[in-house]
């Protein structure tokens, strides 16, 4: 046998000694019950010493990738940078509050860029016809996002899935061919308009700040689509429709408590489209302009691959895989059409081989530690009493592995008795005095946890019994093992007493 | 399908006839039900006796009545008395409380506060759901809390404090725990630091709620059921208090140091107050000038070790500064307060007996057991059936908690649909055989909920048999079939009546397992016998635990179980002494009074695999008792029932002259050869060695004595539970029932005894 190797690992993780004389000044965010940090206090299981965890790591994360966007073009003070993180940012804003329509509100809908490309249309037109400005542009960019909204979750009440897909797909197509025919939209101009108020006027354009400035823009874009989108689905909304997310029975059991899933639902798309109507105005302010790409079924799908490499349903998944296909596509141009094939690749990977993107990962990958260390644990258990060295951190209560081992050695003695002749001698007579092996048999048996205990369920007094198992939990009603109704009490406990003697050889 | 349930209770254990007997019904999917006054004759179904039999009797409130769902208020709380309504505070404001929780982890508990959760209003210092100290204010619509950074540690006494002024938002918790060498489940070598002090502002004002200051729970309240508690605190709370202003810290820590601040506070609860040389009642008494007393509901426990337990004094009565501790717990009910649904007077002239109302809806029936006494005596003989003992069984579950219950009992749980269904919601309380959900015993039982137990067809799952009440009623069967006159009365009439109910008979019956008495019906038992009474003790494991009840409330019974006897638990050390009485818990042998001493024979021996018959021993022939035998065929007798085939069994006794067995008792018959089911009691073992279980151990056995009395009174005992269901079987022509006859009619008559003649010197040439 070889040496078994020690265990105990130092991992590190966030954590800090605490002092318990001084005053614990917790902090909050202002207006908010949030604190600044989540740390939570908490007893180390090795030493009992006091210390402070960092229980939710995600905000910290946020902060500094948040961060790292931000100083990155400026640092790089590069108007090829600026313009790359610029659209990186307006296209996970976008990709955000679609990953609320899809993931919070669990509708399949690809009318997003039909939305954002009506809120850019609309104002676009508005400001050229009528001079409106860019703040008010945002303005008119969400009502018009919230009436198509409004309007495109009318159908979500009586299509499922693919038709409700397919209807929405047909959308974007309705409202390029609307653009192509019509004048006023610029439907000469192959759907191009031009001249509208900008963000940075077009003289400051050339300078560092005007860059550094229109893309600071961009980014609170981002970071107000990011709010939306915590308002939305870390607020009532978002926890509603949580109940009811994952299939149909949970719907069910959603609308018996009370919640109707169909208003929250449509609350969530029309505040989502909202922001898409806007977002499409603060594009078309942005580049000053708009064209019929919005509303082109090649960015759509390009934008569904940046969701599915992120991981649906997570506002990080959006923008880090945002990042990575906008930084694909716009930064190596010179790969030429190739660019496309490995966005293509690497969406396809990422449905094949991740259950959620990237941001599945990190369960995933745990999940699949898990099992092989209980695949290789499983292989090494028989060279240990009950329990691998390797387990023990995780067993608080130590008397657990000592009762194992002695119960694996007592069982193999007790098995090694069962004969026919024994089991005849108890259904002669279940009760009262017995051979000394049976006695011991039994009252291994009888001392057994509750959980799972056979115990016998009288139907009729002298008449009809039957085989239960206790749950061993307060308010958990014993179950029935099979449909077998014996006559007589002495029966029950025989059949309770095979019962018991086949688990132990099966064991 | 909607099914329909019925269950109920009554006001009291007994009433005599002209008294008012008042039952309280709780019935679900229906609105009416058909109510009979049944008199109970017997329960037992077993096919070898005679069946479930029942007579109905015509009563004024025979018929059809409304009835209802009643709901159950479960768990303990003290509910402070404020109608000047000084603790509605919205102000600045301090709680601060020992406290020492045992189930912190379980979910949202309330330690103080007046806090309603339909109102979402109110301030509350409490423990959250992650198991930290919290403190929560609602302002009508909305919460905020203030929550410990590091969680509290089951049984481990703490001083803990909450401030808070709205003026400036600014809260501050702190927590310390007092670590001693006696109080707390762990020492100081366990190296925790469980200080914590934080400070954080709330983002909104409390609205006062409009429910009572509370300790151990929040208020809420639900449609058709009304207000109830919720968020029920698991655990002990000792001296607590309040300030109308907020402490800072070190103001805090000067409270823990006992220090009198100033201004003072607005109530302070000395939790040791009030205690008297005769007990502990319920009120919670505000020492300052406020008067803010509060009132312990569905009955914590007090007489606890508190925070400040020296470990020097082992009887709150020595030091009851040291015993401030009240444990809360959140499954305790000892009173259902239903509305009551049928009152009925007892007709002047209604023999005495066990009575039920029989309470049907279609096919669906229960039986909502109580007893009638007689006003006098109206006949020599007296059943005196066990009702301490009944409560002390009322709602037992062992079979549910107990991993080693089966082995135990040997052989599988035998459930029933009532007990299944009870399981899942067991909202009427536990037995004194069960713990409550934090794992303490459950001291105290009460009448005023439904026992399932004492329906007359009950059987106990733990062995398949009857216990108890069921059983017992084989004897008003056999009474009944051998045409005696008798009346019946329960174990608290005599506490009632004392010594004058037993002096008006000849002879007194007891039931098959008259386990616990409080000491003054022991006395008059005793006194009774001494006097020229006359005992027919027909059962076994008797006379065995110290219970009490507090005067004026016979329905609620205490028991605190020592470091000896048979128990399903043991007090916690230093709680052993009771605080409805003032006296120590636990079994009457180690207060020195074995049954021994009072019947002949004392608790040896349980098993509950077989029972079996008994043997005549040499005293049985001799001129003074062979009376008893008159008419009995042989050696053996017993060797049948309806308790596992055997007279002899269950739960048994021995005579023993060391226990105070009377030197001149004949021991008539004895059972033995016993499986090793039977185990000798604990009592008994000092050492525990190989050999004390029923096929190795001389002192697991079955005695039958008898002794005589001063002035013409006598003892008959049979030591064995399972006695009383031997009685029906062979329709009631057995040489048991052959025994009691030749005893009872003896008892019976006034005046010498059978035997007695036979009082000299023996001289035998054979």
């Amino acid at each position: 046998m070889s040496k078994q190797p020690l265990i105990g690992r130092r991992s590190w993780r966030p954590s800090w000694p605490v002092s318990t004389d001084k005053v614990l000044k917790r902090r909050r965010y202002f207006g908010t019950k949030r604190s600044v940090l989540r740390l939570s206090g908490s007893y180390n299981p090795k030493t009992l010493q006091r210390e402070l965890v960092l229980t939710d790591k995600k905000p910290t994360f946020w902060l500094l990738g948040l961060l790292l966007i931000l100083i990155l073009p400026i640092a790089a003070s590069n108007e090829r940078f600026f313009a790359l993180f610029g659209i990186i940012c307006i296209y996970a804003a976008i990709n955000v509050m679609w990953t609320l329509i899809i993931g919070t509100a669990g509708l399949q809908s690809f009318a997003t860029l039909a939305t954002v490309g009506v809120g850019a249309y609309g104002a676009a037109y508005l400001s050229i016809t009528y001079g409106v400005p860019w703040p008010a542009m945002l303005v008119i960019g969400l009502m018009l996002g919230a009436l198509m909204g409004f309007l495109i979750s009318l159908p979500a009440r009586r299509l499922d899935g693919l038709y409700y897909a397919l209807l929405t797909l047909g959308l974007s197509e309705f409202c390029r061919n609307f653009v192509t025919q019509s004048d006023q939209l610029g439907g000469k101009f192959n759907g191009a308009l031009f001249g509208v108020d900008r963000i940075v006027p077009s003289d400051m354009m050339t300078t560092w700040l005007g860059q550094a400035l229109l893309y600071v823009s961009a980014f609170a874009l981002l970071l107000a689509a990011l709010a939306v989108f915590r308002w939305v689905n870390g607020g009532r909304l978002g926890l509603l429709l949580r109940t009811s997310a994952t299939n149909k029975e949970d719907e069910a059991f959603a609308s018996a408590i009370g919640i109707n899933i169909q208003r929250a639902r449509t609350w969530v798309f029309i505040v989502a489209s909202a922001a898409l109507g806007a977002i499409g105005a603060f594009y078309a302010a942005y580049i000053g302009g708009t064209s019929l790409q919005v509303f082109s079924i090649d960015l759509l799908l390009l934008m569904l691959a940046m969701i599915v490499i992120g991981g649906l349903g997570r506002a990080e998944g959006a923008v880090l895989g945002t990042i990575i296909v906008v930084g694909i596509t716009q930064w190596f141009t010179e790969w030429g059409p190739w660019r496309i094939v490995l966005v293509g690749v690497l969406a396809l990977l990422s449905v094949l081989y991740t259950r959620n993107g990237i941001f599945g990962l990190k369960v995933q990958l745990s999940e699949i530690r898990q099992r092989r260390q209980a695949l290789h644990r499983a292989a090494l258990t028989s060279r240990y009493a009950a329990f691998l060295p390797q387990q023990a951190p995780d067993i608080l209560d130590k008397s657990i592995i000592v009762g194992r081992t002695f119960e694996r050695e007592l069982r193999d003695r007790l098995k090694g008795w069962i004969t026919p002749a024994l089991i005849e001698e108890h259904r002669k007579k279940p009760l009262g005095q017995h051979s000394d092996h049976l006695e011991r048999i039994l009252n291994y048996f009888r001392q057994g946890p509750i959980p799972d205990k056979y115990a016998v369920y009288c139907e009729e007094p002298f008449q009809s019994y039957r085989v239960v198992a206790l749950s061993g939990m307060p308010g958990v009603p014993p179950r029935v093992v099979d449909d077998k109704v014996y006559p007589s009490l002495d029966e029950a406990y025989h059949a309770v007493f095979l019962r018991r003697v086949n688990d132990l050889r099966t064991s | 399908m909607a099914t329909t349930t019925i269950t109920g209770y009554t006001d009291k254990v007994s009433v005599a006839p002209g008294g008012e007997i008042t039952f309280h019904i709780s019935v679900e999917n229906a609105e009416s039900a058909h109510v009979e006054i049944v008199r109970l004759i017997h329960g037992d179904e077993h096919p070898d006796g005679p069946g479930f039999i029942e007579e109905v009797i015509a009563s004024s409130i025979s018929g059809d009545h409304p009835v209802s769902k009643q709901f159950v208020d479960v768990g303990n709380a003290v509910v402070i008395d404020d109608p000047a309504e000084r603790l509605a505070l919205t102000g600045p404001m301090t709680l601060h409380a020992y406290i020492y929780p045992t189930t912190p982890a379980k979910g949202r508990q309330v330690i103080l506060g007046r806090f309603s959760l339909t109102e979402t209003a109110g301030y509350a210092l409490g423990i959250n759901g992650e198991g930290r100290l919290t403190f929560w204010v609602g302002d009508g619509s909305d919460t905020d809390e203030i929550t410990s950074p590091v969680p509290l540690m089951h049984h481990t006494w703490y001083f803990v404090s909450a401030s808070y002024d709205p003026r400036s938002g600014k809260a501050l918790l702190h927590q310390e725990a007092v670590v001693g060498p006696y109080n707390g489940r762990l020492g100081k070598v366990a190296p925790f630091d469980h200080r914590s002090s934080v400070e954080q502002k709330l983002r909104i004002k409390p609205k006062s709620a409009t429910t009572p200051f509370m300790w151990a729970a929040a208020a809420n309240a639900a449609p058709i059921r009304g207000a109830y508690k919720d968020f029920v605190y698991n655990g002990k709370i000792d001296r607590s208090g309040v300030f109308d202003r907020a402490l800072t810290l070190d103001e805090m820590k000067a409270v823990h140091a006992g220090q009198q601040l100033s201004p003072g506070p607005l109530a302070f609860w000395d939790t040791a107050e009030g205690y008297g040389p005769e007990g502990i009642d319920d009120v919670v008494r505000d020492t300052t000038a406020s008067g803010l007393n509060g009132r312990g509901v569905q009955r914590p426990v007090r007489a606890m070790t508190g925070y400040n337990w020296s470990g020097k004094h082992d009887d709150w009565r020595v030091a009851p500064e040291e015993y401030g501790a009240i444990a809360f717990h959140d499954d305790a009910v000892v009173d259902c307060e239903w509305e009551p649904t049928v009152v009925w007077t007892v007709p002047e002239g209604t023999r005495s007996g066990a009575y039920a109302a029989r309470v049907t809806i279609g096919d669906v029936e229960d039986h909502i057991t109580f007893f009638i006494r007689p006003v006098r005596a109206t006949a020599p003989i007296l059943y005196l059936m066990p009702t301490n003992s009944y409560l002390a069984y009322a709602n037992e579950m062992i079979v549910h908690h107990v991993p080693v219950g089966q082995a135990i009992l040997a052989h599988p749980a035998v459930l029933t649909e009532a007990e299944a269904d009870y399981f899942q919601d067991p909202r009427f309380g536990r037995s004194t055989y069960d713990h409550h959900s934090d794992g303490a015993g459950v001291c105290f039982a009460s009448w005023k909920r439904p026992i399932l137990n004492m329906r007359p067809k009950w059987r106990s799952s733990a062995i398949g048999t009857t216990w108890q009440f069921p059983r017992d009623l084989s004897l008003i069967a056999w009474l009944e079939s051998q045409g005696y006159d008798y009346d019946v009365a329960t174990d608290h009439d005599l506490s009632e009546q004392g010594i004058d109910l037993l002096k008006q008979y000849s002879v007194v019956l007891t039931g098959s397992h008259p386990e616990y008495w409080h000491e003054a019906g022991l006395n008059d038992l005793e006194d009774y016998l001494a006097e020229g009474g006359r005992l027919m003790y027909l059962g076994g494991n008797g006379f065995y635990w110290v219970i009490s009840y507090r005067d004026g409330e016979p329905e609620l019974m205490e028991v605190r179980k020592g470091e000896a006897g048979m128990r399903a638990w043991q007090s916690e050390p230093g709680e052993y002494y009771h605080q409805t009485s003032a006296e120590r818990g636990g079994i009457w042998r180690n207060r020195a009074r074995p049954p021994q001493k009072l019947t002949g024979v004392g608790f040896t021996t349980q098993g509950f695999d077989e029972c079996h018959p008994y043997v005549r021993m040499p005293d049985s022939y001799h001129k003074s008792v062979a009376w008893i035998f008159d008419g009995v065929e042989g050696e053996v007798f017993g060797d049948f029932g309806l308790a596992l085939g055997g007279a002899a069994g269950l739960e048994t006794e021995r005579y023993d002259l060391e226990l105070g067995t009377p030197p001149h008792t004949k021991l008539l018959a004895s059972s033995t050869s016993w499986s090793d089911n039977y185990a000798g009691v604990v009592e008994d073992i000092l050492f525990n060695h190989p050999g004390t279980l029923g096929t190795q151990s001389p002192t697991v056995r079955a005695d039958m004595t008898y002794f005589t009395t001063a002035h013409n009174g006598g003892v008959f005992s049979t030591g064995s539970i399972a006695w009383m269901s031997a009685l029906p079987c062979f329709k009631y022509t057995n040489n048991v029932s052959q025994i009691m006859k030749n005893v009872l009619d003896a008892f019976s008559k006034p005046g010498t005894l059978p035997g007695g003649a036979w009082d000299q010197e023996e001289k035998s040439w054979t």
